[in-house]
């Protein structure tokens, strides 16, 4: 953990946080300084209390300088209670300030950032790593402060006092603070260690949760034990390397103060003994040397705290300063009016570096018009409807929004006017109406209502124990997979978008409820753009016409009948829809 | 140690634990279960037993020492004397060192072993535990068991068993020390305990509520951040931002203002202490001052009694302290228990057997089954299935076709009727045997972080890469996955977001099909699949097929057309069954289900 200038630079970069606190910062430190006088001072007081009950008999000097002991323990009490509540309030109020700005960061972070990083990482960033910030610069630097302020005012104090005597009581401090260090030094990385491999056994059990039907689906719980004692079989031996180190140090920096003590009482004795040192300053100086033993022993874990809460610091200022892939640009304009004009001027796209996943994409839509994506499994269908809300932005080539680039645009205007329905839609576990409702805070019930009925949900819904006010479990765990569908159809409707994207949103439908959807579906569609993706043929008949993505690359575009002609790709969905459609007209024949 | 659990707190009902089973059943429940645990390290909790008691008596030795050497030392002008005290005073140093070095380490051993001991019970119990247990509660609170209320016991079991004991016997130790030495003096001392005691009393009512507070809002703090983040996406699409933010920071000010509670609350308490201690010595000071210029007591005495009065008010301020960790740790504990006491809803009879190789003959009879305590969703199924038939679950969404598929897997048991695999109950055979047999493609399909390899390989990980490709092959994954940066061995990050959905889906399929199922239960396997793709799917496991029994449920026609068997299910009951032929010949339920396909055009 050397000095070196990025360690340095996180240092001074945390102390920034305290800037709006520098007042209450101050009068922590003068309060605490004014503590530990007052403590000096009590600790002369007795010292010469116990001379006076050896050498006079004046009871009512006595009795004062009792007096005088308590008042200045209330002062002193006073001072702490002063330093506390200050203090507590400012490391409060920074762990506030951060948590706030980490959490708005995470909010404007980009979907590239999510897809590289694990929820797990994140959270503990913003409740770990804050936790450690937050001791150090709330209590850690006033405690610093206090405690090398001791250490130097007693060490005067004493060497005024008796300079022989003080030199044969500090003589072991450097020791202690060096050992301090080493143990501090030595017991981080075995510490952070024990957090990462936690962090690990933390991964292991969410994901046994999350995915324990798979997990018995494969009757793996076996494996995953032992996968999961593993884990904690490290976390045990690491805690236990942190252990010995304790064992060793904590003892040891307990023990090394006694020395000074016994220096003090052997030579301080002599010294009394034959008369170079009144009996009250001995007394004091017994005292004071207590008073040196925490802080010393403290000193070192301070460094300590100050290296790990830089640790942490490194990981928060490493999130907040994560480059923001989509931002507004400083001159950012609403959305034009317009009917939901769509462009892709020669687009390409990569998830990673060198490895394109769409290519020279070149298309138009006109708007109030519905188009159907088409593709296998991979073609870039998804990642080609996610770059009109710019969720990310095109390598090269551009995404245009009646007329308008999306990275000209004030992200909420383009967003709220682009409806989107999932391949795998989230769910809140809040109520139907809150999940509803989601992105239209002002929706009424009627609007929710309506919303459900065009997305064939409104039936169900009303059969769910609490009708709209259940809330439903995890990601929508206790529903059926067509009624997530239809709640996260019904949740884009409400939004009154301008272009609606339908990812596969009927995938999990049977073919009746699918009917009926798409009879809602007809009335929604009106006057917007909407962009189907599916691998139905029924689904796809919504459409004014169809594209073709096959590699990443647009394979064919055109009405069924012209695609029929020549498109493989769409001739495997007509000739399965041929299938549905002529067993639709024996149906209909026989009725 | 504290690890960020994802949603942990979320549960943590509003009307937050409260421990007030102080009956001494729950007490000696809670102290047996500790103590179970500790019983295969005897020989260590007995070491740490006896070094504690040894580092706490030597550390009583010292402030007596001092006294000594003032006394029969410094006063007498003894310097021989003095030096001998002074040796004895530094052995008792270091006799304090090694015991102490000691009881950390045995008690730190003893301790750790016991968490990791309990964190993998835990973990095992979970597993039994059947599905419903997690569905009624929310994997953050449960990961929160295995990690959080672990951890809370973690520094009871460690520092806070050893503060407990060194503190109270240092205090009574003290006591009696001083009340040896003079006990006017001792009592003068004392005076200020019945202050002390209020302050506490007081202080210990009063912070434990806060701490409550603080705990049960810090969870909604990282309950909100867990789940904005796991809906991040959905966050930004429909521009929650403003919002979410606002919110955020109503919670994040919540806990915020808890916390400020206990700041004023340990604000008061401890300088209080601390000046409760000045006014002992004060007292001491007084009225010792007074008895040792009357020659009643030695000087040392009175030096002695402030040195031990810090052994004193320390242990107090330390107890207090320790208080709140206490009862955290009395709360995490209970919640681990209820954790234990849980029993499987699903369980294994007492004479369960495993369950022979499984030939394919499939029976429901009248299976009546609804979740949890909400109502019946299956209300009597009746099927009969031969082995080697391909049978085709067909119905509206929310028909129950997935419901019949867990039961089948035993994720539940019906709640009447039977369930039976070539004519053995499935409650009578142990469930592994059962699942080890059986391929499944759950609705909700999903991937571990990890590789392709490890993925496809879940469910037989001794299989060989050769059987993983050809896995891959038949669901017609191995191209795509070649293609990925690092072939077999990329890593799919969490829940596998780094494919398409369809491409999900196939992995999860592929590794149904590597586990060699008996039976097959495929839930929409490949609803988000290109037909194309999953045309060759269907020709590959054909042959696969062959001899096996297997459950589709899918809403594609040509997928369920060749089924041998078409069950067409209707709001929980059986309408129809038969195959394509015959069930459009009988004009019911199938056939208006696809009739709507007329729509087309
Ligand atoms: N977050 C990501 N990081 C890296 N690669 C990705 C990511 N998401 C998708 N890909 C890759 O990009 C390609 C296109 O994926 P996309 O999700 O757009 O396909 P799709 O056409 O929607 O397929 P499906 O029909 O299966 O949904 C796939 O090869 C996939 O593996
Ligand atoms: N874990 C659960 N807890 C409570 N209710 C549930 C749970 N899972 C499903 N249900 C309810 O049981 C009923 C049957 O659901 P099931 O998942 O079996 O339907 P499904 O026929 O598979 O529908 P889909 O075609 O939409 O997948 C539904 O009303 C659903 O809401
Ligand atoms: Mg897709
Ligand atoms: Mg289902």
């Amino acid at each position: 953990m050397a000095e070196t200038p990025a360690y340095r630079h996180t240092f001074v970069r945390l102390l920034g946080f305290l800037r709006p606190y520098k007042w209450s910062l101050a009068v922590s430190i003068v309060l605490a300084i004014g503590a530990q006088a007052a403590a000096v001072v009590a600790a002369f007081l007795t010292g010469d209390a116990l001379e006076g009950a050896v050498s006079s008999d004046d009871r009512r000097t006595l009795w004062l300088v009792a007096l005088a002991i308590a008042v200045t323990g209330l002062v002193r009490a006073l001072f702490m209670m002063g330093r506390r509540l200050i203090a507590g309030r400012q490391a409060l109020g920074i762990e506030y300030d951060m948590r706030n700005a980490l959490y708005s960061k995470l909010l404007r972070l980009s979907f590239g950032f999510y897809d590289r990083h694990q929820t797990g990482q994140l959270m503990s960033r913003a409740t770990v790593d804050l936790q450690a910030v937050r001791f150090f610069l709330g209590y850690g630097l006033i405690f610093f402060f206090q405690h090398v302020t001791t250490i130097v005012g007693v060490t005067a104090v004493m060497l005024v006092t008796n300079w022989r005597l003080a030199v044969a009581a500090t003589a072991i401090t450097p020791l202690i603070v060096i050992l301090a260090y080493r143990y501090s030094s030595v017991s981080h990385p075995v510490l952070r260690d024990v957090q990462q491999k936690m962090a690990d056994v933390a991964t292991v059990a969410e994901e046994n949760i999350v995915g324990v039907h798979v997990v018995k689906s494969f009757a793996q719980e076996r494996a995953e034990a032992g996968k999961f004692a593993r884990r904690s079989e490290e976390v045990f031996g690491r805690s236990v390397e942190a252990n010995r180190q304790r064992a060793t140090y904590v003892p040891l920096l307990s023990f090394l103060p006694l020395i000074a003590q016994a220096a003090v009482l052997l030579f301080g004795g002599r010294m009394v003994a034959n008369g170079t040192l009144g009996f009250g300053e001995f007394i004091a100086f017994n005292i004071l040397v207590v008073m040196l033993v925490m802080p010393l022993r403290m000193l070192g874990m301070w460094i300590g705290q100050m290296q790990r809460a830089t640790a942490s610091g490194e990981r928060i200022f490493e999130v907040m300063d994560e480059a923001e892939e989509i931002t507004e640009k400083p001159g950012a304009v609403e959305l034009p009016p317009g009917e939901g004009r769509i462009r892709f001027e020669h687009l390409s796209f990569e998830y990673a570096p060198g490895r394109p996943v769409l290519e020279d994409v070149d298309l138009e839509l006109e708007p109030g018009r519905t188009v159907a994506l088409i593709g296998h499994t991979g073609s870039g269908k998804t990642t080609l409807a996610s770059l009109i809300p710019r969720f990310y932005d095109a390598t090269t080539g551009r995404v245009t929004v009646d007329g308008a680039d999306v990275r000209d645009l004030k992200l909420t205007s383009l967003r709220r006017k682009i409806g989107i329905v999932a391949q795998d839609p989230f769910l809140f576990s809040e109520t139907v109406f809150e999940n509803i409702a989601f992105g239209a805070p002002g929706a009424t019930p009627d609007d929710v209502e309506r919303a459900a009925r065009l997305a064939q949900a409104h039936e169900f819904i009303e059969d769910l124990p609490a009708g709209y006010d259940t809330v439903i479990g995890e990601r929508g765990i206790t529903l059926s997979g067509g009624q997530r569908q239809r709640l996260a159809i019904a949740r884009a409707l409400v939004m009154d978008p301008r272009i609606l994207i339908l990812d596969d949103a009927t995938a999990s439908v049977d073919a009746t409820t699918e009917a009926k959807i798409r009879l809602g579906l007809r009335e929604a569609m009106k006057d917007r753009t909407t962009i189907i993706i599916a691998h139905r043929l029924s689904t796809i008949a919504l459409a004014d016409e169809l594209v073709v993505l096959d590699g990443g690359r647009i394979a064919g575009r055109g009405t069924d009948a012209e695609l029929l002609r020549t498109n493989p790709v769409f001739r495997e969905i007509y000739e399965h829809g041929l299938l549905e459609r002529e067993f639709a007209e024996r149906v209909e024949a026989r009725a | 140690m504290r690890v960020w659990q994802p949603g942990g707190h979320l549960t943590q009902r509003r009307d937050a634990p409260e421990i007030d089973d102080w009956s001494w059943a729950r007490t000696a429940r809670r102290i047996s279960t500790l103590a179970s645990l500790t019983r295969p390290y005897k020989g260590r909790t007995m070491l740490a037993i006896v070094s504690l008691l040894l580092a706490t008596a030597t550390a009583l030795a010292p402030p007596f020492l001092a006294k000594l050497a003032v006394d029969d030392g410094i006063r007498e002008r003894d310097l021989d004397t003095l030096t001998w005290i002074v040796i004895a005073f530094v052995g008792a140093g270091v006799a304090s060192f090694l015991t102490a070095a000691a009881q950390t380490y045995f008690t730190g051993w003893t301790g750790e072993r016991i968490l990791a001991d309990l964190r993998n019970k835990l973990f095992r119990h979970l597993q039994r535990l059947s599905l419903g247990y997690f569905e009624r509660n929310r994997a953050g609170v449960i990961i929160s068991r295995l990690t959080n209320d672990v951890d809370a016991l973690d520094q009871l079991v460690t520092d806070g068993v050893t503060t407990l004991v060194q503190s109270t016997l240092l205090l009574f130790g003290t006591a009696i020390i001083l009340f040896l030495f003079d006990w006017r003096l001792a009592l003068a001392a004392l005076s200020v305990m019945p202050l002390m005691a209020i302050a506490t009393a007081l202080f210990r009512v009063r912070s434990s509520r806060a701490y409550r507070d603080v705990r049960e809002r810090l969870g909604l703090v990282t309950a909100t951040l867990a789940e904005d983040i796991g809906g991040i996406r959905v966050v930004q699409s429909f521009r929650r931002e403003g919002r979410n933010q606002r919110h955020f920071e109503e919670v994040n000010a919540h806990y915020r203002e808890a916390n400020q509670q206990t700041v004023v609350l340990n604000g008061l308490y401890f300088p209080f202490v601390d000046f409760l201690s000045a006014l002992a010595t004060a007292v001491v000071i007084g009225y010792g001052g007074w008895l040792a210029s009357q020659g009643e007591i030695s000087v040392g005495t009175l030096l002695a009694f402030v040195l031990y009065l810090a052994n004193f008010f320390d242990p107090v301020q330390q107890l207090s302290q320790l208080y709140n960790t206490f009862l955290a740790a009395v709360a995490a504990l209970d919640k681990i228990m209820e954790v234990i006491d849980e029993e499987p809803e699903v369980r294994d009879n007492p004479d369960a057997r495993d369950l022979e190789r499984i030939h394919g003959d499939v029976r429901f009879d009248g299976v009546r089954f609804g979740y949890g305590n909400l109502p019946e969703v299956l209300h009597g199924i009746d099927l009969d299935v031969p082995a080697g038939t391909t049978v085709a679950l067909v119905g509206h969404t929310g028909a129950g076709k997935s419901t019949i598929a867990k039961l089948l897997a035993r994720f539940y048991d019906p709640r009447k009727g039977r369930i039976t695999i070539d004519g053995t109950d499935l409650r009578d055979v142990k469930q592994g045997s059962l699942r080890r047999q059986l391929g499944v493609v759950p609705q909700e399909g999903f991937l571990f972080a990890g590789t392709v390899r490890d993925n496809i390989a879940f469910g037989r990980p001794d299989a060989t890469s050769e059987q993983v490709a050809s896995a891959a092959r038949a669901v017609g994954a191995h191209q795509f996955i070649l293609g990925l940066e690092d072939g077999y061995e990329t890593n799919l990050q969490e829940r596998g977001t780094r494919l398409s959905l369809g491409q999900r889906q196939l992995v999860a399929f592929a590794r149904a099909l590597l586990a060699d199922p008996r039976v097959l239960i495929l839930d929409e396997a490949t609803s988000s699949v290109d037909i194309g793709t999953e045309r060759k799917i269907e020709e590959a496991l054909g042959k696969l097929l062959s001899d096996r029994t297997a459950f589709v449920i899918a809403h594609r026609l040509s997928t369920i057309r060749g089924a041998d068997l078409i069950v067409v299910v209707e709001q929980g009951r059986v309408v129809e069954q038969g195959t394509h032929d015959e069930l459009m010949t009988k004009q019911g339920l199938y056939t208006s289900l696809y009739g709507d396909w007329a729509d087309v055009a």
